[in-house]
């Protein structure tokens, strides 16, 4: 059989048949490769069983700082023998001298039997015996000097281990060494017969990104998919509206907060033309003074708004339509003026689906509902009662989420109230529900401020996976 | 939505015969939403349209229903004074600025700091929801035994004086408005006329100056036991409306009520029940059950209204402070809270019927695929923008941007015009990150058109230091061939925003539906982009939606 050889596999191996046994090192310097060129042709033929690794460790030593300082001032034993040299110094005096040096000066000075002292009257003086050679301590500092050394080229082992003992004299350092050598079958490998078709299939490779659509897209996608799934139709309508459908056609009174420009954007010089049948204009603003006891006004009602919520799309739909039967949706952008935080935008989507039909209750309202969720994977549910302007009875679903351990508000819903339908001759129920994608999206995809998805910050882009 | 904190041993007491448990349990039953939760107190959030619920016992009353600890109704027992100074008298010259009032005595109650706290909170959420921040109707609360009465509510000029409550000296009627916040806040309310509302006693003390501020003299303490209310305002329905939730509250804290009279009515005649007849059939219908009326009246009780049932119809009555009804399909959300909504259980509507996607969004979908398969990763914008992106820094016309009103957000301004600038943001948050960067995005963009036109537009931007105009021609005429064989033309053109001589109007048919180009050294540079960029938009609803 013949042996495909990668480049690198080849030169290793041809340096190892002259070479024998060399460590990573010295294949990086002689071969010319990168270190991890080197690292993983090694471990290819390793593998191939081609060459054989041995691990072994070295000691390398080198001074440390009192090391350094006694090469260069001698040993304190040896200080001391040069202050006593020419003539017997007082013991005080030396101390003045040797410092914290003096007690180690002393005993080693008098263990190798090269001082006597004397007491008299004034304390001890200490006093030369015989001028000593350089000792064998001295001749490993000497060796080892400024450099880093091999532990094994230091003959005098008795020498050393005594400086060793010393503190901060020697410094031991290991360092781990691989070394190759070729296997038997190697050996006798003819490198340049072998193939060398094979690439470096383990390298690194430069990254691309698949382009793909935004995150929050496959979410409203999803969503799209369910209401589809469930039996609704889309429709559509203007993020701009008049006041009229986003507000007076739901029963919302002129003077109601929602309706300030604190919350609500409003277009600066356009008033609505021809935006409803004078018969809907009529019957609208007769059911707000009914209900609402005030002097309502078609100049508010003309206002341009951006839509606050999809319920206006909804609304207009039935106005127009007046079916007697349906299930429709509505789902895009929606508008609030609030300062934007990482749990508020200005505009964010919005679906809102409407069963409308002869015997259709709020129990089926809470049926479709869980079928809607159990769909997106959330199957612990519970409805709360809650207040919405145009709809009675009115519930908000709790959805239970298991990485955050808690009950989280989702989608609301209820029946239209007759203020709301009635106007437009409209006299089946109308059960509607809907509610923000983001919040879902945010679960999806675990994010924990909603500015992300519109930041269009490609790392955030390339980076999410398609499947969550 | 507001929020009202509970104290849970002094909310336990008002209800009665309950655990802790199940009083928190039943809370999200009534449509209160738990804010907060500790060992003391929980705060809950509720809906403006029950302002009853701004105190805790209002809370309490609705908890002892939910619970069966009692049920029906509540009744207001306000007894009628025999003494003829029980009284307001109005001045004709005050109706023109703020025309009606009405009032109550409140006797023998005990108040303490936390009595007080309450009373002040359910004032301040009438003042803003149901009041329309004073507007529609404002309320006075007094210590009664500073008052002689009768009382007299008469217009003054802006001269006259009284000490103001929380200060210690006269100030005159200009100054008040002119240099306290509440005069600042809601002396628009007055309009512009010389003349302001007041409320005098007998004694010609200033008692009140509604809606802006009550009068020293009359400062509620924890050592007072009984207390007047006054409430004026513009509309009759709202001030009575007002008076029944504090008449309410302050009965269920153990005060007496007394009338007083007005000119029209007396405040016991305002706050008087009312009755809806409601049909079984319709609950049952509108709810998915199958209750005997009996079984309803019994709910409407626990929602403490009263119902009887004669001729197979059910007599609702309701308390005054119950104004959030409107009508009977209010009533079946009575009988559903009655019932329970933990206890409805899910069914699925029988109709039958097959969804469909818009065409506009299945084009779109279409669309993106082709652009995704050029190898363009979408991007999402917001609508609403900045001129600074829009305009400035792309050099392109602004004469006929159209703009919000009062934005809260500076970069939220302006509607768009064209998605290409908002990608030109982008591509400048991200020169950090590997190129190329290729974007695409489709959307909303409007234009100036009785009053405004929306049309869904695709943009897309190519970054990179080879990108060009030949690229970026390939990429739109193979979007365009892809998706629906259409042959596109590229006609010579000036667009600020591109480079000169390298730009052009997109042609299909005789029609421009686009621009196409090397973006500007200019612009480029104004979004601190270091590297070329090309790019294309093309409003597709003026030719494949």
């Amino acid at each position: 059989m013949s042996l495909v050889l990668h480049p690198i596999e080849k030169t290793i191996i041809k340096l190892l048949q002259s070479e024998k046994n060399l460590t990573e090192l010295q294949i990086i310097e002689k071969a010319k490769l990168s270190a991890d060129q080197t690292r993983r042709g090694i471990e290819w033929l390793r593998l191939k069983n081609l060459a054989i690794v041995t691990e072994t460790e070295q000691i390398f030593l080198t001074l440390g700082k009192n090391g350094l300082d006694a090469q260069k001032d001698g040993l304190p034993e040896r200080k001391l023998v040069n202050l006593v040299a020419d003539a017997p110094v007082p013991f005080d005096d030396l101390r003045k001298k040797l410092l914290d040096e003096m007690n180690i000066a002393i005993a080693n000075a008098k263990k190798n039997d090269w001082i006597t002292i004397a007491k008299n009257d004034s304390g001890s003086i200490v006093s030369l015996k015989k001028k000593p050679d350089q000792t064998d301590e001295e001749k490993v500092l000497a060796q080892i000097g400024q450099n880093k050394i091999l532990q094994n080229q230091i003959k005098d082992l008795a020498a050393l281990e005594s400086l060793k003992k010393r503190p901060d004299y020697i410094i031991l350092e290991s360092v781990k060494t691989k070394s190759l050598s070729l296997s038997e079958q190697a050996k006798s490998v003819d490198v340049d017969a072998a193939d060398s078709g094979a690439i470096d299939v383990e390298a690194d490779v430069p990254l691309i990104y698949a382009a793909k659509t935004h995150p929050l897209k496959d979410t409203i996608n999803e969503i799209r998919e369910i209401f589809v799934s469930l039996g609704f139709t889309e429709i559509a309508g203007n993020l701009t509206q008049p006041g009229f459908w986003n507000f007076d056609a739901l029963f919302t009174p002129q003077d109601h907060p929602a309706r300030e420009m604190q919350d609500t954007f409003y277009i600066k010089d356009k008033l609505a033309k021809d935006f409803a049948t004078q018969s809907q204009i009529n019957s609208v603003s007769t059911s707000h003074k009914k209900g609402w006891k005030y002097s309502w006004s078609l100049v508010a009602a003309k206002k341009m708004v951006l839509r606050t919520h999809t319920t206006c799309v909804t609304i207009k739909y039935l106005a127009e339509n007046k079916p007697s039967e349906a299930r429709v949706f509505s789902l895009g952008r929606v508008f609030r003026n609030e300062k934007v935080s990482y749990k508020h935008l200005v505009e964010f989507n919005q679906v809102e689906g409407i069963i409308i039909g002869k015997n259709v209750s709020l129990r089926d309202l809470m049926g479709i509902q869980t079928q809607f969720y159990k769909k997106l994977g959330l199957t612990k549910i519970k409805f709360w009662p809650t207040f919405f302007p145009y709809t009675e009875p009115s519930l908000q679903t709790m959805v239970y989420n298991e990485k955050l351990d808690k009950w989280i508000e989702l989608f609301g819903m209820g029946i239209f109230r007759p203020e709301v339908t009635k106007p437009f001759g409209i006299t089946r129920p109308v059960l509607a529900w809907g509610g923000g994608i983001e919040r879902i999206a945010m679960l999806k995809y675990g994010l924990n401020d909603v500015r992300e998805f519109y930041n269009n910050n490609l790392s955030w882009l390339r980076s999410t996976p398609k499947c969550q | 939505m507001p929020v009202v904190t509970l104290y849970i041993s002094r909310l336990q007491k008002l209800v009665g015969k309950a655990s802790k448990d199940k009083i928190i349990d039943a809370l999200p039953f009534l449509g209160l939403d738990i804010e907060e939760q500790t060992d003391q107190y929980i705060r809950v959030e509720y809906s403006p349209n029950r302002p009853d619920y701004a105190t805790d016992v209002g809370i309490a009353m609705g908890l002892q229903g939910l619970l069966g600890i009692k049920k029906g109704i509540a009744k207001l027992a306000i007894k009628k004074q025999k003494d003829a100074n029980y009284s307001i008298k109005t001045d004709p010259a005050v109706r023109k600025i703020r025309p009606y009032v009405l009032g109550l005595v409140a006797k023998g109650g005990k108040l303490d700091d936390e009595i007080i706290r309450q009373l002040i909170a359910l004032q301040e959420d009438l003042h803003f929801g149901v009041g329309r921040k004073r507007k529609k109707a404002s309320i006075g609360i007094h210590n009664l035994d500073s008052i002689k009465l009768p009382l007299s509510y008469i217009a003054k000029p802006k001269n006259h004086k009284f000490v103001p409550l929380t200060k210690d000296k006269e100030m005159s009627v200009s100054e008040i408005l002119d240099t306290m916040d509440v005069g600042k806040d809601y002396s628009a309310i007055l309009g512009t006329g010389s003349m302001v509302p007041m409320i005098l006693d007998s004694q010609k003390n200033t008692i009140s100056f509604p809606p802006i501020i009550n009068s020293a003299l009359t400062t509620v303490t924890t050592t007072n036991t009984n207390l007047l209310v006054e409430v004026t305002g513009n509309e009759p329905s709202t001030v009575s409306d007002i008076l029944s939730v504090m008449a309410s509250a302050l009965q269920g804290l153990g005060f007496t009520l007394y009338d007083i009279k007005t000119d029209k009515k007396s405040s016991a005649d305002s706050l008087k029940t009312r009755t809806i007849l409601l049909d079984p059939s319709m609950v049952n219908q509108t709810l998915g059950l199958n209750l005997s009326s009996v079984q309803i009246c019994n709910m409407l009780r626990k929602c403490r209204l009263d119902a009887t049932i004669k001729s197979k119809k059910i007599h609702c009555t309701i308390p005054s402070y119950r104004f959030d009804i409107f009508g009977p399909m209010d009533l079946v959300e009575e009988v559903a809270l009655g019932y329970g909504i933990q206890n409805l259980s899910p069914t699925l509507p029988s109709s039958v019927s097959v969804g469909q996607k818009s065409k506009t969004t299945l084009r779109l979908d279409q669309i993106g695929q082709i652009m995704i398969g050029l190898g363009f990763t979408e991007a999402l914008n917001s609508s609403l923008t900045s001129k600074q992106v829009l305009y400035d820094n792309t050099k392109r016309d602004a004469s006929k941007l159209i703009e919000v009103a009062e934005s809260k957000s500076q970069e939220h301004t302006v509607l768009r015009d064209s998605i290409l600038p908002g990608m030109l943001e982008n591509l400048s948050k991200n020169i950090h990150e590997q190129y190329p960067q290729k974007l695409f995005e489709t959307g909303m963009i409007f234009s100036a058109n009785s009053p405004i036109k929306e049309s869904i537009s695709l943009a897309c931007v190519s970054a990179h230091k080879d990108s060009g105009y030949t690229e970026i021609k390939s990429i739109l005429q193979s979007l365009l061939k892809t998706n629906s064989k259409i042959e596109c033309k590229t006609k010579t053109a000036e667009n600020p925003m591109f480079a000169k001589g390298k730009t052009a109007d997109v042609i299909v048919g005789d029609k421009k539906i686009g621009v196409i180009g090397e973006v500007n050294s200019e612009v480029i540079e104004n979004f601190k982009i270091r590297v070329p960029v090309s790019g294309f938009e093309l409003v597709l609803s003026d030719f494949v939606l």
